[in-house]
């Protein structure tokens, strides 16, 4: 069964891409400081493996635990241990994270390596275990979304044989263009970093999924896929440009024309998916030994001098970046950790740039008057929208509400767990509710509960 | 610069839409059937409507002074209310019953159910079923537009001013009877397409209503889910009895286009806040009142359906959302 390239549900937002598109990725100096979070990845936080004081080099592994699903961090900087204490996570609130100050003789910013590779690549000097094992040792996890280890996802797992490796170029986000600016860039080095994932996982068959908005991506990938002559097939599919068309879930319906169970995860159904810039970095990781400490880091809305795509060391502060994009603007309004549909809203901008964040949104007054304020917020009126947009098919007027009045059970009848927080539903809701805001309380909520039962 | 920065919840950017656009949509959707209840009833239409619509918002106005809450009526909503209201009033109405009909309609109907979105029945027509309890000959006196050349048979004799007449579903339930020829029964067929029908306010021209419609369907205001069931379940159900036996009962075109049927199915069934959420639900509902119009019209006691069929389905809607419910894109999960 095929695919449609697309899904029911989900919404139509303003692309807002037209900021940073052209923006070729550019290096940026390396900063006084780094913050690099111990949690960064799904799963069990690392801990410390470096002290107060202790020089450290670029790359060098500075956390780790002993966990399957878990991610060791390295330094992107040479310098010095400054502290190991809280700082802001996007999501989480606090986490622990290691600040080392940059030695100042020694800080040439490191580039991206896409020169290295070329169409000539050759998979096959790398058996499976080598290749897993580069994942692992480099920290990799997921870079479009919640961060899970790729090790995990690669390693061929007896229980759930994969055979269909579906690569993710979908970047349905608003706003953001690194994924983009990866795909036409550093082409080549996405593609080694496909052919390494599809030889350790065992896929027979490979699916790279691009909206149709970025023709020149689509035009690039098909052209390097006809020149490559793998063992497997690998095949461009053109996607109908929707959000949130990149979701994981959606993408292997508009794909594959499959449905992972609620609750199921992809390899249930013999799928593995990653992200392009994952893929980009699997490839430097494996090839080059280098571990994930750099990504290209989206900023981008109305309210930033420079929009643009940067080469960010993973721990360099919000605030840093958004300096040597020129700074905020005077009608700056709002601060975005990601994309305007998911991405949090932040008022600390010592915030760390993770593993995980493709994008800053400066959002100006006039936009978030326009999305917010302007417009009052009144009784739901029933009107369906919210079931309609939702990509997975939920009922979020009833889940929302039930949570407000404090129902978690009911909102667990309606299965608020199978929620993808992508915000369709708050998108579309002519009441202006916040039903993503609610659901996601009540999740936590729900986690709460949990841990103390637990 | 930091102080100015605003944080809450993601998604940081919405559609265009409010409830406020909706219902201005709908507004603009009823022009329409407003301007062809003025054309065909004069200053009667004015004064229902204007005396309906500024009841409903002065009672939500006061509501919101004795509940000590901020104004709602900027949303709109009871300016909608009014004007459905007015519309399935009948012409010879007086000013002060439509003014008690719009204050039940908010003050009982909506705001003692909770305000906007909280009301279980279309406050328009629970407040039709109200006066009909309360002024039963008002509501049933029928006043043909005032251009009418009286060519309808079987009419009682002409009056001065407004003709009292049968509604043509009234007439249609005595014509058949009385076996009018064909001819009769098409002429009438296209008085009530083009409008010039004796009737309620809002129920004269097929025609208006239909753009409306098809406006509100091209705004996706409203979804054709509720307008087609409901249409085609009375069409069904009319052609059964018309098939059994044409000179008995009438055709099912002649149903549809008559009556309330088509400001029933296209605005007032469709009222988001009373109808249910899903889209299965909302199948049954619309084939709910559908069926239930022709079971009052043709076996009832009552020619005109429109305003029972929709308050029974909407005491239903709960319960229907209840048994159609979402079921997840990943299937419902086998451990909960
Ligand atoms: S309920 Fe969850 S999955 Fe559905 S639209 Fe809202 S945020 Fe997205
Ligand atoms: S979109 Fe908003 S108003 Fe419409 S049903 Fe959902 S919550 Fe209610």
């Amino acid at each position: 069964m095929a695919g449609t390239g697309s899904f029911l549900g989900g919404v139509h937002p303003p692309e807002g891409k037209q900021y940073s598109e052209h923006q070729a990725i550019e290096v940026v100096p390396t900063p006084k400081q780094v913050m690099v979070l111990l949690s960064q990845h799904l799963g069990k936080p690392c801990e410390p493996k470096v002290a107060k004081k202790d020089k450290v080099t670029a790359g060098q592994m500075i956390g780790s635990v002993e966990a399957f699903v878990s991610a060791p961090v390295h330094s992107p900087v040479n310098g010095t241990v400054k502290d190991i204490t809280l700082a802001p996570h996007p999501v989480i609130g606090r986490t622990m994270a290691i600040a080392i100050d940059t030695d100042p003789a020694d800080n040439t910013p490191k580039r991206p390596a896409a020169e290295r590779f070329g169409r000539d690549f050759r998979p096959e000097q790398y058996t499976a275990q080598q290749i897993c094992e580069a994942i692992a040792q480099g920290g990799l996890v997921g870079m479009g979304g919640a961060g899970f280890p790729t090790r995990v996802k690669v390693e061929p797992n007896p229980a759930m044989p994969k055979d269909t490796l579906v690569i993710n170029g979908c970047e349905c986000e608003p706003f953001i263009t690194c994924d983009y600016r990866v795909m036409l860039e550093w082409t080549w080095q996405v593609m080694a970093g496909i052919r390494l994932a599809a030889r350790a996982s065992g896929c027979s068959k490979v699916l790279i999924g691009i909206e149709v908005n970025k023709p020149d991506a689509i035009r690039v990938f098909e052209q390097a896929a006809a020149e490559l002559k793998d063992a497997f097939k690998m095949q461009v599919v053109p996607l109908r440009t929707k959000y949130p068309q990149g979701g994981e879930r959606q993408l292997i319906t508009s794909i594959l024309g499959k449905q992972v169970a609620t609750g199921g995860i992809p390899p249930a159904i013999g799928i593995c998916v990653l992200n392009v810039a994952t893929c980009a970095a699997i490839a430097e990781a494996v090839v080059l030994n280098q571990p994930l400490t750099h990504r290209v880091v989206t900023v981008t809305g109305r309210a930033i001098a420079r929009p643009g795509n940067y080469y960010v060391p993973v721990g360099m502060s919000v605030a840093d970046l958004i300096e040597h994009c020129g700074g905020l603007t005077e009608t700056a309004a709002k601060v975005i950790f990601g994309g305007p549909m998911m991405g949090p809203a932040i008022a600390d901008l010592s915030q760390p740039i993770t593993k995980t964040s493709g994008a800053v949104t400066l959002l100006t007054a006039e936009d978030v008057t326009r999305a917010k304020f302007e417009k009052r917020q009144t009784a739901c009126i029933r009107c369906g929208r919210c079931l309609a947009a939702c990509p997975e098919h939920l009922n979020p007027t009833r889940i929302a509400h039930a949570i407000k009045y404090g129902r978690l059970d009911v909102a667990e009848n309606y299965y608020m767990a199978a929620c993808i927080e992508c915000g369709c539903c708050s998108y579309v809701c002519p009441a202006n509710i916040e039903l993503t805001g609610y659901i996601k309380t009540g999740k936590l909520q729900k986690a709460r509960a949990a841990k103390k039962l637990g | 610069m930091l102080s100015k920065i605003t944080v809450t919840p993601a998604p940081h950017i919405s559609s265009k839409l409010s409830t406020q656009t909706i219902m201005l949509d709908v507004i603009i959707a009823l022009t329409p059937a407003i301007g062809a209840a003025v054309i065909f009833f004069h200053d009667r239409a004015l004064v229902l409507i204007g005396s309906c619509v500024l009841a409903c918002l002065w009672t939500e106005r006061i509501c919101n002074w004795i509940r000590k809450q901020p104004s709602t009526i900027g949303d709109l909503s009871a300016v909608v209310t009014g004007i459905i209201l007015a519309l399935s009033l009948p012409p010879a109405m007086p000013w002060w019953a439509a003014v008690m009909g719009g204050a039940f309609a908010i003050a009982i109907v909506k705001v003692l159910f909770g305000g906007l979105g909280g009301n279980i029945f279309n406050p328009a027509m629970a407040a039709r079923a109200f006066l009909t309890a309360c002024f039963g000959v008002l509501m049933t006196t029928w006043t043909a537009p005032a251009t009418i050349d009286a060519a309808m048979p079987q009419m009682g004799p002409m009056q001065t001013e407004a003709i009292t007449q049968a509604t043509p579903l009234a007439w249609a339930k005595m014509a058949v009877k009385k076996e009018t020829s064909t001819e009769t029964l098409k002429a009438q067929l296209s008085k009530t397409f083009w409008g010039n029908e004796g009737g309620c306010l809002g129920e004269t021209s097929a025609l208006a209503l239909l753009v409306g419609g098809a406006y509100l369907l091209w705004r996706k205001t409203i979804t054709w889910h509720i307008p087609l069931t409901v249409l085609a379940a009375a069409a069904a159900f009319s052609a059964v009895f018309y098939f059994i036996d044409p000179s008995r009962y009438a055709n099912p075109l002649f149903h549809i286009l008559s009556g309330g049927m088509l400001l029933g199915a296209l605005f007032i069934a469709t009222d988001p806040v009373t109808a249910p959420l899903t889209s299965k639900g909302m199948l049954v509902f619309g084939a709910g009142v559908g069926a239930l119009i022709m079971l009052i019209r043709i076996i009832g006691e009552y020619p005109e359906g429109v305003m029972y069929a929709v308050l029974v389905m909407n005491a239903l809607a709960p319960l229907i959302d209840r048994a159609f419910k979402m079921v997840p894109a990943g299937g419902i999960p086998n451990v909960k």
